[in-house]
């Protein structure tokens, strides 16, 4: 499967070594946590004590920080500003732009939810990170889940290289029956019809070939499957999820409680 | 219209050197084969002749034209390229408005670009199937109608990638075919190809490439005669021409006709 879509990282690491639904129920476990438990720093806590080490330990801390600082911060900061002028909240002005003004309290105030938009986020992508999407789904499978859905969620993933090389060859064929997609954008945008064209039709013709010839080969089939790959998993990975899942009852028992 | 291709150094992105010094030259109206193994760099060079892919090193002439220094649409109105695969370039409604888009790109008058269309169809045995949707007809006539669509350009050059590759018996004749008719009106024919029977029987010339380099070039019954150093592009001379070999002929035969004259003397 080409990689060129999914972020997936190979490496040799305890995080990368984990079952896959662990990895999903931790990250799902941060992101609540970051969320529910009633304490104003739990977000930095989460992403400085927790996501960050697990980065390191798991060898992918480079990649991950450069999706953080590139990708993860401008959204997040961005988010963070527009929260902090226009929350309505606050008396004590700490900045003005214009009618706006930002608050200590509104600037605090998003400054929280940021943090925790920001824990969403990089949990998912250390997920994604040390989780190759097919691992994910032949675990998924193994556990009930039907293998309609994950050759969907699969082929989605492949088929997106597959057209990128598609679109190639259809411009290359396009662009030697003398179709202009050299010089000006108004030519380009005339240029659309004829390569998405073949691009669908072609899909279509493919999707249709490969759900022949899966069905063929008895994809549809009643009985449980042998699972080619052994996808590992433990007592110790079981009771780890489910402490998890307790610390998620928890956080949020602990949120009403305190509310 | 020539070409005139003077040591040709491709290599891709990747660093790939697909092309290792090419240098070859084809007149106006030559039918030129181009064989030789998988990888040996046959679509890359065939890729230099419109433009698709320019040089690392070496020039290409199409006529006057060197090939950086104009767009491929713009080369279009010179080199038509068959693309291996139909599925990537069909996209229009009909057959009809398939094959006049090249001709409308080439910015011909109305008139001209119905006659230049109206022609490829008749050449292509198409001319019944005008108003059919083309994912409505089956692989091989889809071919003939990627083949209409560049034969409607009247390019004074037509390179065909793989054309007989998965077709049929009927189709490859009708492919001759369409061979034999731009040969008659004075164009250069250039394919690539696999198979080493439709080469016998349609070109006069063919060029032998292993590993980004000319291995043979020259008239089609001295290529093939040479079965030892095809071999090492993994090429096979035809059935016919070893069978007259083994029958001990002086000459070597490369189609039936040939052998038979052969065997009568
Ligand atoms: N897009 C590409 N990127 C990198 N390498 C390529 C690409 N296309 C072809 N090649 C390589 O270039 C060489 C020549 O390929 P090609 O011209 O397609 O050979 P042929 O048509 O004779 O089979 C091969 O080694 C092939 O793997
Ligand atoms: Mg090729």
């Amino acid at each position: 499967m080409s990689d060129r879509l999914s972020f997936h990282v190979q490496r040799d690491s305890f995080l990368h070594r984990l079952n896959p639904l662990t990895k999903l129920t931790l990250a799902f476990a941060l992101v609540v946590v970051a969320f529910v438990l009633p304490f104003y720093w739990t977000p930095i806590f989460v992403l400085f004590a927790v996501i960050v080490p697990l980065s390191v330990s798991g060898k992918i801390f480079r990649e991950f920080s450069w999706a953080a600082l590139r990708l993860i911060l401008p959204a997040v900061g961005f988010l963070f500003v527009m929260q902090a002028l226009f929350q309505p909240i606050g008396e004590q002005v700490v900045f003005k732009f214009y009618f706006l003004d930002a608050t200590t309290e509104s600037v605090a105030y998003a400054f929280r939810n940021a943090a925790r938009i920001f824990v969403m986020i990089s949990a998912f992508t250390l997920f994604l990170l040390s989780t190759h999407p097919s691992e994910l789904m032949s675990d998924l499978t193994r556990r009930g889940l039907p293998s309609q859905f994950s050759y969907v969620v699969i082929s989605t993933l492949q088929i997106i290289p597959q057209m990128q090389a598609k679109a190639n060859a259809i411009i290359a064929a396009q662009r030697s029956r003398g179709l202009d997609t050299e010089s000006s954008f108004l030519k380009r945008a005339g240029a659309l019809g004829p390569l998405v064209g073949p691009l669908v039709f072609g899909s279509l013709v493919e999707v249709e070939e490969r759900a022949i010839a899966i069905e063929a080969r008895g994809f549809t089939s009643k009985r449980a499957k042998t699972s080619l790959y052994e996808i590992a998993d433990s007592k110790f990975e079981s009771v780890l999820r489910w402490s998890l899942v307790a610390l998620v009852v928890l956080s949020i028992g602990l949120n009403l409680w305190h509310s | 219209m020539n070409i005139e291709i003077k040591s040709l150094h491709f290599a891709y992105p990747d660093g790939t050197e697909a092309l290792k010094g090419i240098s070859l030259t084809i007149a106006s109206g030559e039918q030129i084969a181009i064989v030789g193994q998988n990888g040996a760099g046959k679509t890359t060079l065939a890729r230099h002749l419109n433009g698709l892919l320019k040089p690392s090193g070496g020039t290409v002439f199409v006529g006057d034209w060197e090939t950086t220094q104009h767009p491929v649409a713009k080369l279009a109105a010179r080199v038509g390229y068959v693309f291996q695969n139909p599925d990537e370039q069909l996209f229009s409604r009909d057959v009809l408005t398939e094959v006049s888009f090249g001709p409308r790109n080439l910015g011909y008058a109305k008139e001209k670009v119905d006659a230049l269309a109206q022609r490829a169809l008749a050449l292509t045995e198409l001319s019944e199937k005008t108003e059919v949707n083309p994912y409505d007809l089956s692989p091989t006539w889809r071919k003939m109608v990627a083949l209409a669509s560049i034969i409607a350009m009247d390019t004074p050059i037509v390179v065909f990638d793989e054309p007989t590759t998965g077709q049929d018996a009927a189709n490859v004749a009708r492919i001759a075919r369409v061979v034999a008719e731009l040969k008659r009106e004075g164009k250069t024919v250039i394919a690539i190809t696999h198979d080493i029977d439709f080469c016998a029987e349609n070109f006069e010339r063919v060029v032998a490439l292993s590993r980004g380099q000319i291995l043979l070039d020259g008239a089609t019954r001295d290529v093939l005669g040479q079965e030892a150093v095809l071999a090492q592009t993994y090429v096979e001379p035809p059935q016919l021409t070893r069978l007259g070999k083994r029958l001990g002929l002086k000459e070597t035969v490369v189609n039936q006709e040939e052998l038979l004259q052969a065997l009568k003397k």
